[in-house]
């Protein structure tokens, strides 16, 4: 048992009265003086990504005497509610990420400055250098809310040796990717026929994540989840029944891969037990650090009429209500970032200006260049305000379609009666409801 | 200070059996005065009970009465007086119920295997000898001590089915675990690594209880033959009864608030079948910014724990 006398309670007690004093003090001044402009800026880099980001902020902060950004980093999935109760309570920050899915729900709440100012004023940006379908996503009615730093699509990642061993190489005997539904049935199969490994089964192919593999593929079918004006959910259309279909086909079918997991069969490419499998090129830095792992990294193949696979953006957005050098000093730190974006597709990310990805330093980076190929089709998932409600009756139709619990007819059609739902709570009348 | 006597009535003091005088009351000098006198303990309280109304009694009021309003924060209409609808929704929600059952799966397994292989060890660390004991109290406790965010995402990896530590190690065995794939498997798994996780704490607390107990009821019972089983049913078990009431309580209402497993390690799924009541109204207030529906559900399972606490209670009161 601790004890403690009370002179060393007491004594304990000024220690600690004493800390915080001194720790109050500390952060009350801060470093620099005056002049210095203090630019918060949060974002939910909390992976390798962060490293990068934290490196640049560091690069501006010394460029730039006279403003000081402090970043701060929260994981994503609480991220966008303690943005939005920070935004509400009038203590956003000054500059925020915002992924382009929950982009819509910021700018509809009015806690983006919209831009249009700065770009056009003096120390502007030539908005024409940004990808037309990546700048579409926060241009509303002619005025720019956000500047996307990146984009991070959706690629397939393979396995180098399994190819070699399963013999799917080219004339000089390097793995060949496949681009189309055959050549990929017909890689994945002989990767599963190749059996066992020390550490398990071996796989042709695995679904590292239902929502992002899923939304890629139904792309290709041409699916849309929502009729242009928003009031039709399209989410059970053939289209999308067709893509559910393919990927059930191939546990059941094909069996070349494994029954559906949440999350985490990445590992399962990591341990060097699967063929090919399609995430995201922010997963790349984790490929790298991994010597023994021989990846290569290409287009998601074409398994329906069209070429489409997933991607998002990270927006960099102003906060409404700063002042004029606040101001000044953010939008000179999200040139600088934009400008610099490179350094930030060295981490694992497709920089969004054309100009930079035509360079030759970004065309050395091999998974990075290839994913970019399909930045022209490739698809964001619809933003609305209802977003993250929608996306969980999508997540939980695809659970229960691929777990064969039902049919992908039904349980998309079930998805979309809950999404209607939905809709009606947030005033929105869906189609269905105007003949009644 | 005054040397007016505030009651005029009392007896004047005394005299001992000893021939020692009592001071009377009055004469024991106070710092000042006679508010001081009077309401001086309320200000050593006054630092907690600040913070007590600030960040309990206020949340609680205000929680309360968001639960009677219609607020959600990206409405286009402003939030208005609805009564009871946020609670009748939850009446007729099918995510609720289900949200509810789940949580009631989790508390109904978690806290008989928490308590009683807490119990069981306490037990049996306390008969080693005592030099031994707290390596192997310490063993137990460690886990507690890990994030709940690092504890999830080992065990996330460990229970992959395909990928994962446990299947590997059972397959030698021939046997194969949906471990969290499966909406009937997944929640004994959060349940095993809970127990893996939380039992620390009433095993330490146990242990406590145990070592209060006097050496001379053994041995009297020894005498009377009460050894081995015996002599814990008559013996130890009524004696720890108030710690295990404390122990129980404890772990029910935190079992109620079960989180951050269900969170971390099955994000809800499969199927919605581990999203518990707190992951429901999480996700209600914080991701869909429901908020007065949220503030309904959370009074709805503040009633439930207060409920069966009192129960408990009930059950346990010393006969």
């Amino acid at each position: 048992m601790l004890q403690l006398r009370l002179p060393q309670l007491k004594r304990l007690f000024l220690l600690a009265l004493t800390a915080a004093m001194v720790g109050i003090g500390l952060s009350g001044c801060g470093r620099g003086g005056q002049d210095q402009v203090t630019i918060r800026f949060w974002n939910g880099f909390t992976g390798p990504d962060g490293r990068t980001m934290l490196a640049m902020v560091r690069k501006f902060n010394e460029e730039n005497p006279d403003v000081r950004v402090v970043m701060q980093r929260m994981a994503w999935n609480t991220y966008y509610n303690k943005l939005f109760v920070a935004g509400l309570g009038g203590r956003a920050p000054e500059l925020f990420v915002l992924q382009t899915d929950a982009f819509t729900r910021f700018q509809r709440a009015d806690f983006i400055q919209p831009l249009n100012a700065f770009i056009e004023g003096e120390y502007g940006l030539d908005m024409s250098d940004f990808d037309d379908n990546v700048i579409e996503t926060v241009l509303h009615n002619g005025e720019y809310f956000a500047i996307p730093l990146d984009a991070y699509i959706l690629g397939m990642y393979y396995n180098r040796d399994l190819f070699r061993r399963a013999g799917i190489v080219d004339e000089y005997g390097e793995p060949l990717a496949p681009t189309t539904r055959e050549d990929f049935l017909l890689a994945a199969r002989r990767i599963r026929d190749l059996g066992r490994t020390e550490l398990g089964d071996t796989w042709g192919f695995v679904f590292a994540e239902l929502f992002n593999n899923l939304y890629g593929i139904a792309t290709q079918f041409g699916a849309e989840f929502f009729s242009e004006d928003g009031r039709e959910v399209t989410i059970n259309a053939p289209e999308n029944v067709a893509a559910v279909e393919f990927a059930l086909s191939l546990i059941q079918e094909h069996r070349v891969a494994p029954p559906i997991e949440a999350m985490d069969s990445w590992i399962g490419f990591r341990q060097g037990r699967v063929g090919m499998v399609f995430q995201g090129i922010y997963m790349m830095p984790d490929l790298e650090r991994q010597q023994t792992l021989d990846f290569g990294a290409a287009p998601i193949p074409t398994f329906g009429p069209q070429r489409g696979t997933w991607m998002g953006s990270h927006n960099l957005c102003m906060s409404v209500g700063l002042d004029e050098r606040e101001a000044e000093a953010a939008w000179r730190f999200m040139r600088f970032l934009s400008d610099n974006s490179l350094d930030w597709a060295e981490g694992g990310q497709v920089p969004v200006r054309k100009s930079l990805r035509e360079t030759e330093r970004f065309q050395e980076m091999y998974a990075q260049s290839q994913f970019a190929k399909q930045l022209e089709y490739a698809q964001y998932v619809p933003a609305n305000v209802f977003v993250f409600e929608y996306l969980e009756q999508y997540n939980l139709a695809l659970e229960r379609a691929l777990r064969a619990r039902t049919t992908p007819q039904q349980a998309l059609d079930e998805a979309a009666a809950n999404i209607r739902e939905i809709m009606r709570r947030y005033g929105i009348t869906p189609r269905e409801d105007d003949a009644t | 200070m005054s040397s007016h006597n505030p009651n005029p009535a009392a007896p004047a003091p005394m005299p001992s059996k000893y021939g020692l005088q009592r001071k009377a009351p009055n004469e024991i000098k106070a710092p000042s005065g006679r508010f001081f006198r009077r309401y001086g303990g309320y200000l050593f309280l006054l630092p907690y009970l600040i913070l007590f109304f600030s960040f309990l009694i206020l949340p609680l009021v205000y929680g309360f009465w968001l639960s009677l309003v219609d607020y959600e924060m990206l409405s286009p209409e402003a939030p208005g007086f609805v009564g009871l609808d946020n609670y009748r929704e939850a009446m007729n929600d099918s995510y609720f119920w289900r949200a509810m059952k789940a949580t009631a799966l989790y508390v109904g397994m978690a806290v008989p295997l928490v308590i009683g292989l807490a119990l069981l060890m306490a037990v049996l660390i306390d008969s080693l000898p005592e030099k031994r004991q707290g390596f192997y109290r310490l063993m137990i406790f460690m886990p507690t001590m890990i994030t709940i965010t690092v504890a999830g995402l080992v065990w996330r990896w460990f229970y992959h089915s395909e990928f994962g530590l446990l299947n590997a190690m059972l397959e030698p065995l021939g046997i194969w675990v949906p471990w969290l794939t499966d909406p009937n498997w997944a929640m004994r798994s959060i349940v095993l690594m809970s127990v893996w996780w939380t039992a620390g704490v009433p095993l330490v607390i146990l242990m406590a209880g145990l070592k209060q107990i006097p050496t001379s009821y053994y041995e009297a019972g020894a005498i009377d033959g009460a050894i081995g089983w015996r002599r814990f049913v008559y013996i130890t078990l009524p004696l720890l009864r108030p710690i295990l009431l404390f122990v129980v309580v404890l772990t029910i209402i935190g079992s109620f608030q079960v989180f951050g497993q269900t969170f971390i390690i099955t994000e809800g799924g499969p199927e919605l079948a581990t999203r518990v009541i707190m992951h429901y109204i999480y996700d209600t207030a914080f991701n869909f910014y429901r908020m007065g529906y949220g503030s309904a559900l959370s009074w709805l399972l503040f009633v439930v724990i207060i409920t069966f606490s009192l129960i408990q209670f009930r059950v346990f009161r010393e006969r």
